[in-house]
Parts: structure tokens; sequence; C-alpha cells
């Protein structure tokens, strides 16, 4: 043992080691990949030439003359998106986290898809189905409906089977299987699914159901092969949400799990002349400042959701630009629980600061949201006070006024005032509480947001403390906020006093949200999300009444809940925050969508030189 | 000898099982769970939390669950449905099969979602770590052979700044600097990529290999050349000042034979137990390398399976780490044994 | 603190040697310390950066209440550090995030110097049974992957509600900081003991039949007081980048309460368009702990047990 150089023998042989497992790292090029199934040749390049029609001449000859032109994917004619994170999958409602809608928007089509004013357009339907027409047909005294749809027949999966009735019928009866599926919006009230013939099939509802249009289309859900997708494995799970079978604009090349997806133009996608990109690339660059970086050098054509910071840093930058929806989904807001924290029956157990009506309207008094949207959120934050603010829903209400003195006043005289001067207001004469309790609160937020929700929540503090209220500031994760009772969640516990996050419902049709927000059966934990353990007779009666397709009367209903709201402050809103998306000028056709993500429209799309 | 490695290695599993209870314990602690509303909705319906709770067996006790990970519940009967009757036998081999189980948040194998990345990890944290020996040894060396020298002071002065830096600031500082600021005086392109592994449509190229590797390596390398050559350093110094060393000089060898041979021979002995223990490094180590230059690895996975309660993926990385700390430690002891005839075991 | 060193050595003024002997092992250390340039310039700074973090009791501005005209304000004279996005000074609050970092750092130190070394003590000089169990149980917390176990513990820790512990405040940070870093000193005081008792002094005073626990705390410890200190500045300096790094992703110290990591965190999101914001957290923390390392190699060099049993005549 003494002869051999023991050390060197052993640096060597590490060193060896090393070197064997960092070459099999690199050695190859990318690590194991998933790649789509490769159509049987009719997606080689070459083949483009079969698309277009000699006898129609597309409407832009010089798109199509490009496409055909190139044999190789150029550079020009390729587009790069950044996302900061993975998709799981493909199957955007399983996976729910945006950027898998985006991806799937690319390779998938659903009966209907929403577009940015709210208005429902046809994708796999080849018309939508009203009372007018025949494809709704409402049976009054049994209140249930029946919805047929009649699918185009001129689309095809990218191996050249017909997309037919079997495989919405099959996509549904997936979904709804009790072992491996999901709850969808409308699977209490859909009893089945029918196919007709090859082109048709209906939907049985239960009941009389608003949403109906966007049963199997919209943000989250397509329309699934079933040649093709495996019902054992189980629509959660299955293979094809990895390796999708596409029938939509592009079809996807390779997926290098973690770091980017590349997809190439579909030439059999049933828009004739469409797409007109060649190759698009989604690269998961999970640093903001970087894909700004990589935004602004040139480096990449897209960026999905960009935040405030990112689209005032780019929208000066030449060669950028930026879409901004003109309402936005997601709105800031406050939750003050009205049941004690850690209990959830506000009547058993009332919270001793936010169960007085006229301490919420003081808090809402007392916080500056001008100030909150224009510089914490860059000017991009607009206000909103009301649940119903976008169109076709949009009521009348007049705004809350920004008013701390008014704020102050009113917690005087809801019997808290401050006697020992130490700027906390205690309890003298309030109804809620006992003589002497201390204003102070609980104040949470979640952290996946970001640093601008961090520094909303300091500053709402700071204007809470300014009339009087004392708060202790936490931060949680999004699955320790958001979890089920069982689990711990906050929200679902009440194990909280005051919550900041923000919420909102996509698409045009508010029903479904309201229910789980403010119905008061949705305030028992594990039942719904109305958290602020909210109860209103009259709120729920018109709710009840909501679901109908009577549209005028609906407007009605919803002005009415305004009003109700305005008054009771269940929930605090604030201000809206931006959805945009910031993109190269020299791709078109961007337009962000709250109804859906950016890539909605990506067979639209164009790239100029 | 022999006796003591299979003592130790019958010790290694005990204790991996124990670790495996405390792991489990902890991962389920911690509030929330992989049902919240993670992306897009908020709010999960229950109904779907009843569904995804059976799905992901979350809906058993806490032993049960454990029981399940560990040998798989394909020999007995489970309740698919949710009404209650168990129908048909589970689908679950258990850890001691191989089988990890499947993400909460992709449906996929763990394993499958672990290699899918391990490879990536390891790929830069063996290069950064070669590139740390590589660096570190012969300074250290020469830092402990000159002690006090100019060369020495610099060194020493370096491998304190080195320690000091952390690792997140590091590679943002590093980021500014080359990518934002500096540009490439040929082309005007920046200096370095910010980030990935390597360009992408590209073919397989060395050169962009290195130059994706470049600022990642560096920010990672950094901490350990400080550490490793100090130790080195003091190691050897330790050595230098021993009296067998001045007994081999007054037989009158080599001042060099007497370094190298004699002296050097055994500083390195408590380096490389040292670099035996810092090997799980190679797995879990570069958490904040990943994320800042968009590494796809497994630090990355870790963080994300975290705050979104992935447990299996949780459990998978843990009890893989903790394995690969035992062998460490065990091999850094054998090896201990090997080189330090002072040392034995029985 | 007065060192027993055993009854046997002479007290002559001089040594055998003829070395000049002075009031005992501290001055000897502390003359040894004063010669090593980076040691003392690492004190200096060290000074300084202790008492700017207390001083910053006196800044006229406050670290909490945000003013929403002067944010992201470059360095200037009113704020030295600039102002950051709620428009507060940097640095003041730079220097209260300093408060809570060494505050953690501190209590880190005081935890695994505990535990760490009653822990090898115990298994180092009573060997028997205790030792392999403790040895076991020091083995089974090494091979825990720490930073992982730390995340989690720390998600954990945020929820529970003892009466001491406020959610993550500095408490909490540092007991799951050193609930996973004791180990170090466990096995460095076994190993230092397991040296030290076989010292002839050790026996001789076992002999004159002094208790364990004169032995421990008379003799034993005190020699052993070099290896900790300078192990105890190198772990201040590991927990200081430990908080860092746990705050910096999130499950470290909770704003609006600055710490270092956070405010780091926080200025990531800014720092191309305002470097300041990454640029003097990250400086605090770099100049700290290379302040402690330089302290801590001086104090290795001062403490040489070699060069100083030599001087006692033992070697």
């Amino acid at each position: 043992m003494r002869k051999i150089h023991f050390p060197t023998v052993v640096l060597i042989a590490l060193i060896t080691l090393a070197l064997a497992i960092g070459l099999s790292g690199c050695g190859g090029g990318p690590t194991p990949q998933i790649s789509a199934t490769q159509p049987p040749a009719k997606t080689q390049a070459p083949q483009v030439t079969e698309v277009i029609e000699p006898s129609a001449p597309p409407p832009e000859p010089t798109v199509a003359e490009t496409a055909v032109e190139t044999a190789a994917v150029s550079e020009s004619n390729s587009i790069t998106i950044l996302i900061p994170e993975d998709p799981p999958s493909f199957n955007a409602v399983v996976g729910d986290t945006g950027y898998d809608a985006l991806v799937m928007n690319l390779v998938m089509l659903g009966l209907t898809g929403v577009d940015p004013k709210g208005n429902v357009y046809p994708e796999l339907a080849a018309e939508l189905p009203t009372s007018e027409n025949g494809g709704v047909v409402v049976d009054e005294e049994a209140g249930t409906m029946d919805v047929t749809w009649k699918l185009r027949q001129d689309v095809q999966w990218a191996d050249g089977t017909p997309v037919t009735a079997d495989d919405v019928v099959f996509t549904w009866e997936a979904i709804m299987n009790p072992d491996t599926g999901i709850w969808v919006r409308g699977s209490d009230y859909v009893d089945s699914a029918e196919k007709i013939d090859d082109y048709t099939m209906v939907f049985h509802y239960n009941t009389i159901y608003p949403g109906y249009l966007i049963q199997l289309g919209g943000e989250q859900l397509v329309v699934w092969p079933s040649h093709y997708c495996n019902a054992d494995e189980g629509f959660t799970a299955w293979e094809c949400a990895r390796q999708p079978l596409s029938d939509g604009p592009f079809i996807l090349n390779e997926w290098t799990v973690g770091d980017h997806m590349t997809f190439e133009r579909n030439p059999n996608y049933f828009e004739a002349g469409k797409p007109a990109i060649d190759q698009v690339i989604v690269r998961t660059v999970p640093d903001e400042s970087v894909r700004k970086q990589m935004m602004m050098q040139g480096d990449a054509d897209l960026i999905m959701w960009a935040t405030e910071p990112v689209v005032t840093d780019l929208k000066d930058k030449p060669g950028i630009n930026i879409s901004i929806s003109p309402y936005a989904r997601w709105v800031m807001r406050l939750f003050p629980n009205q049941a004690a924290k850690g209990t959830t029956d506000p009547d058993a157990s009332p919270h001793p600061v936010f169960s007085d009506v006229r301490v919420r309207r003081a808090v809402r008094m007392a916080i500056d949201v001008d100030t909150i949207a224009n510089e914490i959120f860059l000017g991009y934050g607009k206000p909103v006070w009301s649940e119903f603010y976008r169109p076709p829903y949009a009521c009348d209400v007049p705004r809350p006024q920004y008013d701390p003195d008014g704020a102050k006043a009113l917690l005087d005289e809801a019997g808290w005032k401050d006697t020992d001067g130490d700027g906390i207001r205690e309890c003298h004469g309030c109804e809620t509480a006992k003589e002497g309790d201390l204003m102070k609160v609980d104040f949470y937020t979640y952290a996946e947001y970001g640093e601008p929700l961090e520094l909303t929540q300091q500053y709402i503090a700071e204007n809470l403390k300014n009339i009087g209220i004392d708060s202790q500031l936490t931060i949680y994760e999004g699955s320790v906020m958001w979890a089920d009772p069982e689990s711990g969640g906050i929200e679902q516990n009440g194990d909280f006093d005051l919550d900041l996050w923000d919420d909102g419902y996509s698409g045009i049709d508010p029903t479904d949200y309201l229910w789980e927000l403010y119905y008061s059966s949705a305030a028992e934990p594990g039942n719904g999300w109305n958290i602020v353990r909210w109860k209103n007779e009259e709120f729920d009666a018109l709710l009840d009444e909501a679901y109908s397709l009577d549209e005028a009367r609906r407007k009605e209903i919803f002005c009415r809940m305004a009003e109700i709201l305005d008054e009771e402050v269940p929930v605090i809103m604030m201000f809206s925050t931006i959805n945009a998306d910031a993109y190269a000028t020299r791709l078109q056709g961007i337009q962000s969508n709250i109804n859906d993500v950016v890539s909605w429209n990506a067979a639209d799309w164009k790239v100029t030189q | 000898m022999a006796q003591y490695i299979a003592r130790r290695l019958l010790q290694a599993v005990l204790l991996l099982f124990v670790l495996s209870i405390v792991m489990f314990a902890l991962v389920n602690l911690a509030p929330g769970g992989p049902l919240a509303g993670q992306g897009q909705t908020r709010r999960v319906r229950p109904e779907r939390v009843a569904m995804l709770k059976r799905q992901f067996g979350l809906d058993k006790p806490l032993p049960t669950q454990y029981m399940i990970w560990l040998v798989g519940n394909d020999w007995m009967r489970v309740d698919l449905d949710g009404d209650g009757k168990p129908d048909e036998y589970g689908t679950r081999r258990g850890v001691l099969r191989g089988d990890f189980g499947f993400s909460f948040r992709t449906r996929k194998p763990v394993l499958e979602e672990i290699s899918l990345r391990l490879s990536n990890t390891f790929y830069l944290t063996v290069v950064t770590l070669l590139v740390a020996v590589i660096i570190a040894v012969p300074v250290g060396i020469l830092s402990a052979l000159k002690q006090y020298s100019s060369f020495d002071i610099v060194a020493t002065t370096f491998s304190f700044a080195g320690q000091a830096i952390p690792e997140f600031w590091l590679g943002l500082i590093l980021i500014l600097i080359f990518y934002a600021w500096l540009k490439n005086p040929f082309t005007g392109e920046p200096l370095l990529p910010s980030g990935g592994m390597y360009s992408l449509g590209g073919e397989f190229s060395i050169p962009d290999r290195i130059v994706h590797l470049v600022l990642p390596v560096t920010a990672g390398a950094l901490g350990w050349i400080a550490w490793y050559s100090r130790f080195l350093r003091s190691s050897m110094l330790d050595v230098l000042h021993q009296e067998y060393l001045r007994t081999a000089r007054a037989k009158g060898l080599k001042e060099s034979r007497v370094i190298y041979k004699h002296g050097l021979r055994n500083a390195l002995i408590p380096m490389v137990t040292m670099f035996a223990l810092d090997l799980p490094y190679l797995i879990t180590g570069a958490v904040f390398i990943e994320t800042i230059f968009s590494w796809p690895g497994m630090g990355r996975l870790y963080y994300q399976s975290a705050m979104q309660r992935d447990y299996p993926v949780l459990m998978a990385i843990l009890i893989i780490s903790g394995a690969l700390m035992i062998l460490s430690n065990l091999a850094a002891d054998i090896l201990y044994g090997f080189l330090d005839p002072r040392i034995r075991y029985d | 603190m007065t060192f027993a060193l055993g009854k046997g050595i002479s007290t002559s003024k001089t040594d055998q040697r003829g070395h000049a002997r002075g009031e005992g092992i501290l001055y000897m250390v502390w003359r040894r310390f004063r010669r090593h340039p980076g040691a003392m310039a690492g004190s200096i700074v060290l000074a300084l950066i202790l008492l700017s973090v207390i001083a910053v009791e006196f800044s006229p501005y406050s670290s909490d209440a945000s003013n929403m005209a002067a944010r992201f304000e470059p360095p200037s004279w009113a704020h030295p550090m600039g102002t950051d996005a709620l428009g507060r000074d940097y640095l003041t609050r730079v220097l209260y995030g300093g408060r809570i970092s060494l505050s953690v750092g501190i209590m880190v130190v005081a935890i695994t110097l505990c535990v760490g070394v009653s822990v090898g003590a115990l298994s180092g000089y009573f060997r028997g049974w205790l030792e392999p169990v403790l040895m076991r149980i020091t083995d089974a917390f090494l091979t825990l992957p720490a930073f992982l176990v730390l995340i989690l513990l720390s998600a954990i820790m945020r929820e529970i509600e003892l009466p001491f512990f406020q959610r993550n405040n500095v408490v909490t940070i540092a007991l799951v900081i050193g609930l996973l870093s004791w180990m170090t000193f466990a096995r460095l005081t076994r190993a230092a003991i397991l040296i030290l008792r076989e010292m002839e002094y050790v026996t001789a005073s076992q002999g004159l039949g002094a208790s364990p626990h004169q032995v421990i705390f008379g003799h034993i410890l005190p020699n052993m007081i070099g290896l900790l200190v300078v192990e105890a500045t190198l772990e201040l300096g590991y927990a200081i980048i430990e908080e860092s790094g746990l705050s910096f992703l999130g499950f470290g110290i909770q704003p609006p309460t600055p710490s270092w990591g956070n405010l780091l965190s926080n200025a990531s999101e800014h720092f191309i368009k305002h470097p300041w914001l990454a640029i003097f957290p990250g400086l605090m923390i770099f100049l700290t702990i290379i302040s402690v390392n330089y302290i801590g190699d001086g104090l290795r060099d001062a403490f040489d047990p070699h060069k100083v049993l030599k001087r006692m005549g033992e070697v």
C-alpha cells in the first residue's frame, strides 16, 4: 500500500469518474427529449407545397410564397417566446399554470374560443349554437336544456385522421371519469354527452346553464384525439398531453424538459395559408431580469404576461411593442374575515374587528389606491371597485373615495378610539369586541406574485396604521394560502384576519365565480371560497335567479348585486393589474387576451423583416 | 477492514430508513398541500379536491401513506372511484422496488422528472468542481510552500474574498457585467450568454457549450476554489512543520522529494476526505446558480416542488441526497483509513 | 478567566528556554493577533459594522415608513445608499438589516456552540455507551442535505405559534439554521478531546483526584478555546450566508423586516436599473464575512496550540 501513491491514484480515479459523468451529461446533444409523434411523411418541409392551392389565389401571396420558398426553417421566420417556468404538460386544465395554455393553443383546438372583447367564436364548431338557430333547446318546465354542436368537417389531426364528434365525446367522458378525471366548469350541470353523427353531438344539461358556449372551449379546454389518447391512462395523466397529436396551427417538434420546446408549422392546418410562421421556440427562463435583457438584445420575440416593471422598461425600447388588454382579469383585493380568526362561523364567533360593516367601510376609505396603482404598479394598475366593471355586465357604481379623515371618524363612531395615545385604537363601546381590545390584525399575502405585492402589503399596512389599525405582516406560499381545509389551508380554515391577493373571473360570465366567492353556502370550509364568511339572503336569491338565459334580467340582477356588494363591502376591491404581453415589432398580430392567453390567435401571427 | 465496511453498510441502511421516516414527517408537516390552486385558479373546487386527494393517495392516514410509499400498494385492493369500496389493486410498487411514485404537478413518474434534470445538474456541478479543484490545488500548495510571499498574500486574500461573496449575488453581478454591459468587440452581441446550457437550433458544438458554461461555473466555483485552496494551504502548512519532514531532510532527501512524496501526500488526505464529503453537492448544490442562469436542473426542481408541496418529488430528492451523503461519508471514512496508516478500524 | 494549567509547572519568570512569561495565554494570543495585518483590519471593519448597526437607532429616517415621492433615488448626500422601492432610506434599512442578520449569526453560533460542544465533550470524554449513540445521532444529522431541509423546516416553523417565537423572527431562523449546523462543533470537540485527554497534565490532574467536571472545564476546554473560537468565527460567516440565502429564496426573514438576504432578493428585480439596491446589501455581507474570516485566521495563528504548548515548555 505504501508503494503506490495512493492520493495520486485516488485523485486520478476521481477525476476520471467525474469526467465520465460530466461527459455523459454533455455528450450527444440535448438530454433525453420528448419528441412528438412524427406523422408519416406529411410534415417534411418540402411537402408544404401541398397546402397551397394554385386555383384559389391566397389573399396575401407574399406570405404563402415565403412559406413555399423556405425548404429549411430560416431564422427569419422563426420566433422565440419566453416563459418563466416549464409547462407541466399540454393539458392546461390539469396544470393550470397558464404556460400550459400557451403551448396548448399552439397545437390543439377547442370547440370555441373567446376573443379579447369577450365574444365567443367557433373553432372546431361550425357555428355557435343558440336558441335562434335551434342549437339550444330549453325545456322550461323541467328546467333542463340540450345544446347541439355541429363540427367543421375539414379539420384533421396531424396523422390525417379527421376530427369528429367521437373525439368530443371521448374528451368529455375522460374528463368526467371519476377515477382519473377532473372537475371543470359545468361538470355538475351536464348529464351526458351524446354523439349524433360523425360531426354532430349533444350535451344534455340538467339545468339552465348560461356558460354553455365554452363547455369545451375557451382558455383551458380542448378536444383530444380519441384514437391517439389512451383513456386507460386517464385524463389527468395521459401521455398524449406530453406528446400531443396536433390539429392546431403548429406541431410539437421536440421538448427538452425544463429548457425549451420547438414547434413547426402544421401544413395541414385547416385555415388555408396559415400559420405564417414556420417555427416557434418556447424557452424557459426563470429570471425576469434575464428575460427582459433577452428581449432588449433581440434574442426573443415575445414575453408572455409581462409584469408592470417589464412593461415600463421595455415600452420605449426600439423594436419592442407592448400589447395591453383594455380590461384585466386579476383585481387586487382585501379580504377582511368576518369570522374570528381560526373559526369559520361568523354568527357563532364574529370577528372582533371586521364583523362591523362600518370598520370595513372605514378600511376601504383609508386605502390610497391611486398611489399604489400609479407608483407601485407603475401606472398600469387601474382602480376597480366593483365586480361588475367589464362589458357586457358593467354596472354604474360610484367610486369609493380615499378619505382617511372620514375613515377615522367612522371608526370613532363605531366605538374604536385610541385613548392611550400609542397610535392603535382600542374598543371603547364597539359592538363586536371586548372593552379595551386592541385593534390589531394579522395581515397576510402570498409569495409567488413577487415584490410589487409585498410592497403593496407594506403600503396598505401603513395606510391602516394611519387610521389606528395595527397589523402584523406575513407572506405565505400559495400552496399554504389556498390549500384544502385538511391540509391546513389558511383561507379555508379562516386562519387570518386580513388577506391580500388578486382574483377575478375569465371569460364573460361571472355567475359561477360569484357563487364561489359570495354565496352563503360557499362559506363552509371545503365547499367554496366565501372565505370572508359573508352571508346575505338577498344576494343569494338574486344569484339563484341569475342561472338563466334571459340576458336582460341577468343584467338587472347583476347591477343590483353590485349595489349590495358596495354597501356591505365583504371584499374590498382596489385595482386591476396589467394583462400585457411584450413582443418584438417584427412579430405582428399579437393581441393580449384576458379571456385566454396570448397564443389564442397564433395562427394569425406573421413575421415581417 | 471488510468487517468494518460491512458493519458501516448495515448502519447506513438503518440510517437511511430512519432518515426516510424523518423526511416523510417533515415533508408532510409543512403546512399547505399540493391541492392548493396554483397558477391560474386560486380556488380549487371541492369536488376537485376530493378527486385529487384520492388520485394522490392523500386521503389515507400518514403511516399508511408512508407504507405505500415504501412498499407500494399493488398487493392490496384500493378504492379508486371513491365509493368507499376497494375494487382494484393499486399500481404503486414502492420505493424498495424502485417506484418513487408520480409527481403531483405533472403526473409523470418522479424518476422520469428527476432523470430529465439530473444529467444537466451533473454536467454543471462536475465541471464546477473540476475547475475548482484544478485551480485550488496548485494555488493551495504554492501558498503553503511560499508562505507569506506576495503570491500567498494575494491568493489568501482572494480566497477570503471568494468565501465571503454570496453565490446568488455574484451570479447577478456577473450577468450585469458580462451580458448587459460588455459586448463582444467583433459582433456587438453580448459578450456571454445570460443562461441556458446551449444555443437553440444549432448543432452540438463544444465552443458553444463552453461559452454557456463560463458564467455559471465562475459563479459556482469561486466559493469552492476559495474554500479548497485555503483548506489545502493550512493542511499543507500543518504537514510542513511536522517532525518527520525534518527527519526526511536530515536523511538527505531532495527538498522537492520531501515535499511531494511525504508532505503533499499527507496534506492531501484531509482534502480528499473533504472532497468525498462534498459529493452530494453534485446533485442538489446548485439551487441558486440554476435559478439565476436558467439551468434546467435538480436544484430548481427541488425549489419548485417545495413551493408547491409536490411531496413525491421532494421525498425522492431528499432520500437520494441523503443516501448520497451517507455513502460519501462512508467513502470518506474508508478513504481516510486507506490513506492514513495511523487510523485503524476494528 | 483564569486558566488552571495544572499543578507541576514552574512559575519562574522565564521558562526553560529563556522566553519571558507574560500574564497568561490571553496576552500571548493578543500579541500574536496584533501582528496579523489582515486580522487587525478585519477587526476594525467588523467593529465599524457593529457600531453602525447599533448607531442606526439614531437615524433620522424610519426603516418602515414609505415616502412615495422619493422612490428609487440613487445615492446622494441626503441618502448615502439611495432609496428603495417605497422611498425608504436604504442606508437605514441596510443597517437594520445588518442588525437582523448579525443577530441571527450570533445566535446560531451560540446555539451550535452549546449543543455541539456538549455533545462532543460528552462523547469524547466519557466514551462508553454514550459515545456511539451520540456519534450516530451526529452522523444522522450530518447526512441530512442541509439546505434542502432548511427550506422545509423554515416553511414548517413559519406556521408554528409557540409563545416565544413569532413567525420567522430571528430566534426561529437561528434555531432552524443552528439545528443543522451544530455537528461540526461536535466532531471537532470530540476529536480535540480525544487528543487532549491523553495529555500529561490531564492524566496528572486525574491522578491527583480531579473530578471529570474539573478536568473538562479546568484543563481540556481552556486548551480547546483556540479551536473553538476559530471555528465559531467561521460558523458566524456561514450562518450569515445561510440566512441570506434562505431569505433570498423567500423562506427566511419576512419583509418588511429587512435582512441583507431579503433586501438582495427584492433588489434582484431592479438591479439593472437601480444597481445600488443590490450592491450595498451584498457588499455588507461581503465585508462582514471577510472581516470575520480574517479575524478567524488571525485567531488561528494566534492560538496555534503547537506554539502555545511550546511556550509552556510542554513540548
